[in-house]
């Protein structure tokens, strides 16, 4: 076991503590926004995406597995936070 | 430099959530998580766009602005199987990541171990979720149970095999991603259209999860951090979804609920009623309560609720909706569909919110909803759905169920309000039962 990664596993503890800290006072009416909205940020995984495919090499086939993972991340990043946005739009208007 | 930007771009999205918290604010929300994503992702270039050819950037374009399209012309009762969609992109991402990496290299032990593990629930993901859409869609109908179980018992077996059979060592990557990819199937194939809340916010959760141990793989941070806060969220709204229906996630997952001996029988016949009499008693009301449920969806008819709404706002009547937590295909869905026709999420109210209410209110209208009204939860201890939380509407003065038949809910059995008393039945269509009553107002 390496120290960093004992540390990466502290960090993502604490991330996992504050999401469910704040996760919690969201109320019910929010929470199909919610969902669409994490929908958004699972496609952050585009990153991994992005440093892997320089490093694929020759292989035709692992570089289209990578572009097809890249198309459904940017698929859930942009067509979550625009949704998101449009159904947050609809609850804003009522104040 | 990279740091400082990460650094901002994790602080952001932690902003982002606590900005989520309330209805007025939520809006700035999406905008801070857009920018946190918008930094996080050009950190992963790291300044040098020269790494990349034409068909990544090609790919970026296109399924971006593929995104905005969809998410443009969704209608918002669609909205559970866009988030079943996006589940399954999600996890299909992470999936794919982790056997590219797995495929091409010599990973360190503990980081081969948690490809493995972000490539069986990244697919196990996406193909649950590309299921639970068809579902959703109304295109699959439930499978037997029997398979599933068979599958589950076979599973160690099928696990262990690479490991006795040398020749099949090539092959094990491949065949691990096979056996997700069936697990998924059957695994959602099983459960049925009204536990589809529970399976979105575990597929939702399951996501997260992936995206958080492919940036274990990566060695990236903030995709840990964003990773492990979706699958907080989505681990979140699968425990409230479980416990609005006094169930085990283990229970829901297994499937098979409601399809066993349906029990329809009632001993007397309900009273039914017509618009015209809808519409007399509900202009002797001082408050009503409106109780939509997944047939209010099916029907498309918010934009009738919110005539009604009007039509009784107008008149000085109280007007609330009560919402329960599984109402609809996915967490909060009803609440949305009354927001589009803008109704003020103030005037909506939890189960915990309204249940004191009902005892003083005048009229409850239950609008396409059955088993979340169910008294039988309160009293019956050997019914299906005895305990799950349930809105007390038996308790107000009058009751009145539009309905197209007395045909049960998901549970599959008999709902005893529906012969109470204090209840009658408008046999109808929810959009056109509302609109014969609106209708009929305009006649009194």
């Amino acid at each position: 076991m390496e120290a960093t990664f004992l540390l990466t596993l502290l960090i993502t503890f604490l991330a996992s503590f504050i999401g469910y800290e704040l996760i919690s006072k969201i109320p019910q009416t929010l929470h199909t926004p919610l969902m669409s909205g994490s929908n958004a940020i699972s496609g952050i995984t585009l990153i991994a995406a992005i440093l892997i495919y320089p490093e694929v090499g020759e292989s035709q086939i692992l570089k289209i597995i990578v572009l097809i993972a890249i198309a459904f991340a940017t698929l859930n990043i942009v067509g979550g936070f625009s949704v998101t946005g449009r159904i947050l739009e609809m609850f804003k208007k009522n104040d | 430099m990279i740091e400082v930007i990460l650094l901002v771009s994790s602080v952001l999205f932690i902003f982002a959530l606590k900005l989520f918290g309330r209805p007025s604010t939520a809006h700035r929300a999406n905008t801070f998580a857009m920018l946190a994503m918008a930094l996080a992702v050009f950190s992963a270039f790291n300044f040098d766009f020269s790494n990349y050819d034409p068909a990544f950037y090609i790919t970026i374009v296109v399924s971006g602005l593929l995104g905005v399209l969809i998410s443009k012309r969704v209608q918002m009762t669609q909205m559970p199987e866009l988030v079943g969609l996006f589940n399954g992109f999600g996890g299909g991402a992470s999936g794919a990541i982790a056997y590219v990496e797995l495929s091409k290299s010599t990973l360190p032990l503990s980081d081969y171990f948690v490809a493995i593990f972000s490539m069986v629930i990244g697919v196990f993901t996406f193909s649950g979720s590309i299921i639970a859409v068809l579902k959703l869609r109304g295109k699959l109908n439930n499978v037997n149970t029997t398979i599933a179980n068979i599958f589950s018992a076979f599973l160690p077996p099928l696990i262990l095999l690479p490991a006795i059979w040398e020749e099949m060592e090539i092959l094990s990557l491949e065949y691990f991603m096979l056996l997700s990819l069936i697990a998924g199937i059957i695994r959602v194939a099983v459960i049925g259209g009204a536990d589809m809340p529970v399976v979105i916010a575990f597929l939702n959760s399951l996501s997260g999860i992936a995206a958080m141990s492919a940036g274990f793989i990566v060695n990236s941070i903030i995709l840990i951090v964003a990773g492990a806060l979706v699958g907080a969220s989505g681990i979140i709204l699968t425990l409230l979804m479980c416990a609005a229906m006094n169930r085990t996630l283990l229970d829901v997952l297994k499937g098979g609920f409601g399809g066993a001996a349906i029990n329809n029988e009632y001993d007397k016949d309900p009273i039914s009623t017509s618009p015209e009499d809808v519409a007399i008693q509900l202009s002797y009301a001082e408050s009503v309560v409106i109780v939509p449920g997944y047939g209010m969806a099916v029907a498309q008819a918010q934009a009738a609720v919110k005539e009604l709404t009007n039509t009784l706002k107008d008149k000085n009547i109280e007007v609330k909706f009560a919402i329960h937590p599984v109402a609809g295909r996915m967490p909060g869905h009803m609440n949305v569909l009354l927001a589009e026709v803008d109704i003020d999420y103030e005037d909506m109210y939890t189960l915990e919110d309204i249940n004191s209410e009902f005892s003083s209110t005048d009229v409850v209208i239950v609008l396409g909803a059955n088993d979340v009204v169910n008294p039988l939860a309160r009293t019956d201890e050997n019914s299906p759905i005895y305990g799950m939380p349930i809105l007390d509407v038996d308790l107000a003065k009058q009751v009145i169920v539009i309905k197209r038949s007395m045909s049960p809910g998901y549970a599959g059995i008999a709902n005893p309000l529906f012969i109470n008393d204090n209840a009658k039945m408008l046999f109808a269509d929810a959009k056109e039962g509302l609109e014969n009553i609106i209708k009929s107002f305009e006649l009194v």
